[in-house]
């Protein structure tokens, strides 16, 4: 079955990154949900972070550490994750064209009755089901880890915040995937997918700190990923669909650029 | 008659450097095709063309009567690709690749490819990326035929086959065009397609320079003579004869090769002693050659004026 079509060979190709991947920020959420009350009694995590004041902030490490929420968004909501979903997504994304042509196979695979749109579409297809496996092996982990510590997580912000995160993979995956099918250089397109990232980043957790920033705070997409704080508000509708949108224009510049290009040899 | 690949003025540029100029190319379906040049003649950019994989500066291509870019997937349905840099999911199996590229393609005769894996004699349990060279493209080379395509186009598809290997290759194609089938082979070697194909196409430095059936190559064939005189000759009585080529004299003997008739050159020697006279018919590779060394005059001027050092000097050319 999973040789059927270009998605499920995309599927079978990512099965390991996704498993690993999965597992990796899986356990790492699981860890601190099962591990907080015990770090709540040691220390003082509130007094901590008020200690460090704006440093914490550029850590993203703003708000309170009083509720296993609070201490997810701190420890992996704000930083960790993003950047791992980001580089995840990223990473498969450029590898789909770019991939294909610097290994040569893309000659042979547009010999047969596939359009250079479908390629793209059903690979991308492959990349958003990778990234919802992967969030949900962290709600499983983190419901587990919850449940055997027993602390209090509620399970459908839980699940609104992987929503978000994973919209903020798509976002930078099809960043990543456009650069990749307009120049089939997958280096590029994964440094320059990161290299944004790390920018939009900064931009918004300074902006927490220095208020000039704030006239371009709007063009950095972890204001939408972060803005609502997902893990305690819920999904706020209008930032799902920036990233949503940002997700959809890349997409489409990457079908246009693809469809337009002479492909290596 | 039905055309199975028709160029008109296909030209690509790759920014200021060329790919291929000006090719008119007609290929006329149930035909083995060659199309013979040098390494970076032009070949696989021609074909990349056909594909639809790059896109041409100028002029237009025409695969099985349709538009190589509007009716892509209509193609490829009907036309089968092994390149020549093959390049396969080496991950997978031998098997496994059989059958991916089979479920793209919608339609595979299944008894026809397991035919096909023991001729060639393919070990599908192997992943790609533990086989040689010559292997994978015999995984190439069943994944092309087992869809029996109506245009098979191949990308100097017998390097690194064995001689076994490569006489059930021949045999494969003589039976796609015993079908009605066409096949378009690219290669730098003319001997390879010499015994194999109706016509072939020659480029060189983008621009295709003739197009010939294999006879109608041989008819023009030169000819290598050695004349044994009875004494010394002088270089200059035989300088300049129509048709006589590559012409040096050592001592009593006489050497050149000699395109068309016999008979200036053989009036030219009466007026000496001749010994002996010797007449090798040359290989097609020598034609071949011929084609080269006269350069982009080519058409009607093959004997005149290209002396041997050009044509040698194109021979380290096309071997390289």
């Amino acid at each position: 079955m999973l040789l059927r079509n270009v998605f499920w060979k995309t599927v079978r190709d990512l099965r390991w990154p996704t498993f690993w991947v999965g597992l990796g920020m899986g356990a790492m959420t699981g860890y601190f949900a099962l591990l907080y009350p015990t770090y709540s009694k040691l220390f003082d995590l509130d007094s901590m972070l008020a200690k460090m004041g704006p440093a914490a902030k550029l850590l993203g490490a703003g708000g309170d550490a009083s509720s296993l929420i609070g201490f997810l968004h701190i420890e992996l909501f704000s930083m960790i994750l993003p950047a791992l979903i980001v580089a995840f997504a990223a990473g498969m994304a450029s590898g789909f064209t770019a991939g294909e042509e610097s290994r040569g196979t893309i000659d042979v695979l547009l010999s047969y009755p596939v359009s250079r749109r479908r390629i793209v579409l059903e690979k991308s297809a492959a990349v958003f089901l990778a990234c919802l496996v992967a969030a949900a092996a962290v709600w499983a982990f983190a419901m587990a880890g919850a449940a055997a510590s027993s602390t209090a997580l509620p399970p459908d912000r839980l699940a609104e915040a992987l929503a978000m995160l994973v919209l903020l993979g798509l976002a930078f995956g099809a960043i990543a995937l456009a650069i990749s099918a307009a120049t089939g250089n997958r280096a590029a397109a994964i440094g320059v997918a990161v290299a944004v990232m790390v920018v939009m980043y900064l931009v918004d957790a300074l902006a927490a700190v220095v208020d000039g920033l704030n006239t371009i705070r709007p063009l950095s997409l972890f204001r939408y990923y972060l803005g609502n704080d997902p893990l305690r508000n819920g999904l706020s509708f209008s930032d799902a669909a920036v990233l949503a949108a940002v997700a959809a224009v890349f997409l489409v510049t990457s079908l246009v650029a693809f469809e337009r290009r002479d492909l290596a040899a | 008659m039905t055309i199975a690949i028709e160029t008109e003025k296909l030209t690509k540029y790759y920014g200021r450097s060329r790919g291929v100029m000006d090719v008119d190319l007609t290929v006329e379906a149930g035909q083995i095709f060659g199309f013979l040049g040098p390494n970076g003649a032009g070949k696989s950019t021609t074909i990349r063309l056909l594909l639809d994989l790059i896109r041409p500066t100028a002029g237009r291509a025409r695969v099985l009567g349709m538009d190589v870019h509007r009716d892509r997937l209509a193609i490829d349905r009907r036309v089968s690709y092994v390149p020549g840099e093959l390049s396969l999911y080496s991950e997978l199996t031998g098997r496994q690749l059989l059958t991916y590229l089979g479920n793209l393609q919608g339609r595979v005769d299944g008894d026809y490819r397991e035919k096909l894996i023991e001729r060639l004699e393919l070990d599908t349990t192997k992943r790609i990326k533990s086989l040689s060279r010559g292997n994978k493209q015999k995984v190439g080379l069943v994944a092309a035929f087992m869809i029996r395509p109506d245009l098979l186009i191949l990308d100097e598809p017998t390097a690194g086959l064995d001689p076994f290997i490569q006489l059930e290759f021949e045999h494969l194609c003589e039976e796609a065009r015993g079908e009605g089938r066409t096949v378009f082979i690219s290669s730098h070697q003319l001997p390879e397609v010499e015994h194999l194909c109706d016509r072939v196409g020659i480029i060189r430095e983008g621009r295709l320079l003739a197009v010939e059936s294999i006879a109608a190559l041989k008819e023009r064939a030169l000819r290598r003579l050695e004349i044994d005189f009875g004494d010394q000759v002088p270089i200059e009585a035989f300088a300049g004869l129509p048709g006589v080529r590559d012409l040096t004299i050592d001592g009593e003997t006489l050497r050149c090769t000699v395109m068309g008739s016999l008979d200036a050159l053989v009036k030219t020697s009466a007026r000496f002693e001749v010994r002996n006279l010797r007449s090798v018919e040359t290989s097609l590779e020598e034609i071949f050659m011929a084609y080269y060394g006269a350069g982009e005059g080519l058409g009607e001027g093959a004997g005149d004026g290209a002396g041997g050092s050009a044509a040698g000097k194109e021979t380290t050319h096309a071997a390289a």
